[in-house]
């Protein structure tokens, strides 16, 4: 095997829901330091990948390591302590707490417990805007705001990987500007980011590699540049 | 010192705090008569319980209408105690902690990975499970209940540690720590990270674990605290009535008292249930002493007169339950009218 095991290693991944199997033998991997999407239609199964990776949502079969550790029988809230932070779709930050509350929440894990004021420090000279919001409460802010304020939360844990699930869904395209600033931002720290995107250009815009993911299957994966180029891409995805 | 008082604990103000305590405490040697001070124990006793209860169903968001069966077990557990094996209740009350923290987490270990609803009919049918097995149960007196042998005391120490008092002052002040004790573990939970986790299960529970929140370990403790309050109340209920029986310490009537004075005086918050209970609590004592007193008719005979024979009964002081009846009209106006509680009704004018 050549170079350094993955980060996060996702090996023939099938989910169930019911009758009806969601994904069949999914693979892919982010390595450290990377950026990494995955695209997809709606319902392609983008955010079971991740629900499914943090154990929100049971895995039928297959197996996902991190940092080279099996993450069989590790419970969701046992994972974020080992680095991996999950940032859910539609943020899901907790409305009647304020800014600062929902921060905190995100560095009580043991691992973050004892660097929370330095990751407070660290995650407000990231995204400044928490500072002058940290007493409002989560549920007021924008939709743009509250997708920094639930980064932001993730980043608490001082993760070494960061998944975020729709960062762009909903948002107006100068605020789409600031998140994806913001995750370049995230990633010259050292943190790698895994993100879901429906948006083809968009997505490959701040990813070193991508994966194309259709019902349930990984179509094809490659490097931003490859996969822009690819065939199926232009003619379904960017309609070239 | 002034600053000090003006400090606000959940929008009451330290000094008010103060105000209120004292004039709790000076209460019962203002009114003398028992029925008065029985009134005010009860309010204190059921707002010691919604307190309680709101630890798990404010904060946690897990709502239990099952509460009367910690209720229950610690009242239980005082009489049998008492009765049977002859304990005081210095030693019933530990037992009887013991015995509500292993139900406590018999009934949530299971419960909690149900969501929603269906952990509310849970609470219901495990409690209605075991309130059916004690009234069938020889060993703690089946439907009859458990009578406490009256103990004439010798002094207030013997009293005391009989835990059987001739005056109803000592249970005021028993139930006065109580309700104090109540509210000081709720605040000191709601303050907490522990209180922040439960708020945050409330609110988003999948992005509550996903943060590292172990959230059926959180609702468990959450759950034990709970119950723990409620049993003393319940073990103090017992030597407070010197009888248990099961329709009125585990049954499906006095766990719903129980969440709707916190429901109704203002979910989730440290005021609320003590404010539900000294409104609706009083006003039930009151209803039922001045009304399901009074001459109880035959009701078949009503059978034929059909519904102005009936209203005219009511009209004239009968029925049993016309308490019960308003009880259910008041839930209803506070519900209508003001859906956050009668906290939010004060908040409103504010």
């Amino acid at each position: 095997m050549s170079g350094a095991e993955p980060l996060l290693r996702i090996e023939a991944l099938e989910v169930v829901y019911g009758d009806f199997q969601v994904l069949w033998g999914v693979s892919l991997q982010v390595r450290a330091g990377e950026v990494v999407c995955l695209l997809g239609p709606n319902g392609a199964g983008k955010s079971t990948i991740m629900n499914a990776t943090t154990a929100l949502v049971p895995r039928h079969a297959g197996r996902v390591s991190f940092r080279g550790e099996d993450l069989a029988g590790i419970p969701t809230h046992g994972l974020v302590a080992r680095g991996l932070a999950h940032v859910l779709e539609r943020r899901r930050l907790f409305p009647t707490l304020t800014v600062r509350q929902n921060l905190l929440l995100g560095g009580f894990n043991p691992a973050a417990r004892a660097h929370r004021s330095e990751s407070l420090v660290w995650v407000e000279s990231v995204l400044p805007f928490l500072v002058e919001r940290k007493d409002q409460l989560a549920g007021t802010l924008s939709g743009g705001e509250q997708q920094m304020v639930a980064i932001a939360r993730g980043l608490m844990a001082r993760p070494s990987l960061l998944m975020i699930d729709e960062p762009f869904l909903g948002l107006s395209p100068r605020v789409i500007d600031e998140i994806l600033a913001i995750v370049e931002r995230i990633n010259r720290q050292g943190v790698a980011v895994l993100f879901t995107e429906q948006n083809v250009q968009l997505a490959l815009s701040i990813s070193k590699r991508g994966y194309l993911l259709e019902s349930g299957r990984i179509l094809l994966e490659g490097s931003g540049r490859e996969m822009l180029e690819h065939e199926t891409v232009r003619k379904v995805y960017l309609g070239l | 010192m002034r600053a000090w008082l003006g400090h606000r604990v959940e929008g009451l103000p330290v000094a008010a705090i103060a105000a209120l305590g004292i004039a709790l405490a000076v209460y019962p040697l203002v009114a003398t008569l028992p029925f008065w001070r029985h009134v005010v124990i009860m309010s204190m006793l059921y707002g010691a319980m919604g307190v309680a209860w709101n630890i798990l169903g404010g904060l946690a968001g897990q709502v239990s209408f099952g509460h009367a069966l910690y209720f229950g077990v610690g009242a239980y557990a005082a009489a049998y105690c008492y009765k049977v094996l002859g304990l005081a209740p210095l030693v019933s009350i530990p037992i009887a902690l013991a015995v509500s923290c292993v139900a406590a987490v018999l009934v949530g270990l299971p419960t909690f990975r149900l969501r929603g609803h269906y952990f509310v009919l849970a609470s219901v049918f495990i409690m209605e499970g075991i309130h059916i097995v004690v009234s069938n149960w020889d060993r703690f007196g089946a439907a009859i209940g458990l009578e406490y042998p009256v103990y004439k005391a010798k002094g207030f120490a013997d009293a005391l540690w009989h835990g059987q008092f001739q005056d109803k002052l000592p249970y005021y002040y028993l139930a006065f720590l109580l309700l104090g004790l109540a509210l000081v573990v709720f605040r000191a939970i709601q303050r907490s990270p522990f209180g922040m986790f439960l708020v945050a299960i409330r609110e988003e529970q999948d992005a509550a674990q996903s943060l590292g929140v172990n959230v059926a370990r959180c609702k468990l403790y959450a759950l034990v605290a709970s119950a723990a309050i409620t049993t003393l109340c319940g073990t103090f209920y017992a030597q407070y009535v010197l009888y248990v029986e099961p329709s009125s310490t585990m049954s499906l009537v006095i766990s719903l008292e129980i969440c709707f004075i916190a429901i109704l005086g203002g979910i989730g918050t440290l005021w609320g249930p003590v404010l539900g209970a000294f409104v609706i609590v009083p006003v039930t004592e009151l209803l039922r002493a001045y009304l399901s007193g009074r001459i109880a008719l035959d009701m078949s005979a009503l059978a034929d007169g059909g519904i102005a024979a009936w209203l005219e009964y009511y009209a004239r002081g009968g029925g049993g339950n016309l308490d019960i009846l308003a009880y259910g009209l008041m839930i209803m106006l506070i519900a209508r009218f003001q859906p956050a509680g009668v906290l939010g009704f004060l908040r409103r004018i504010d």
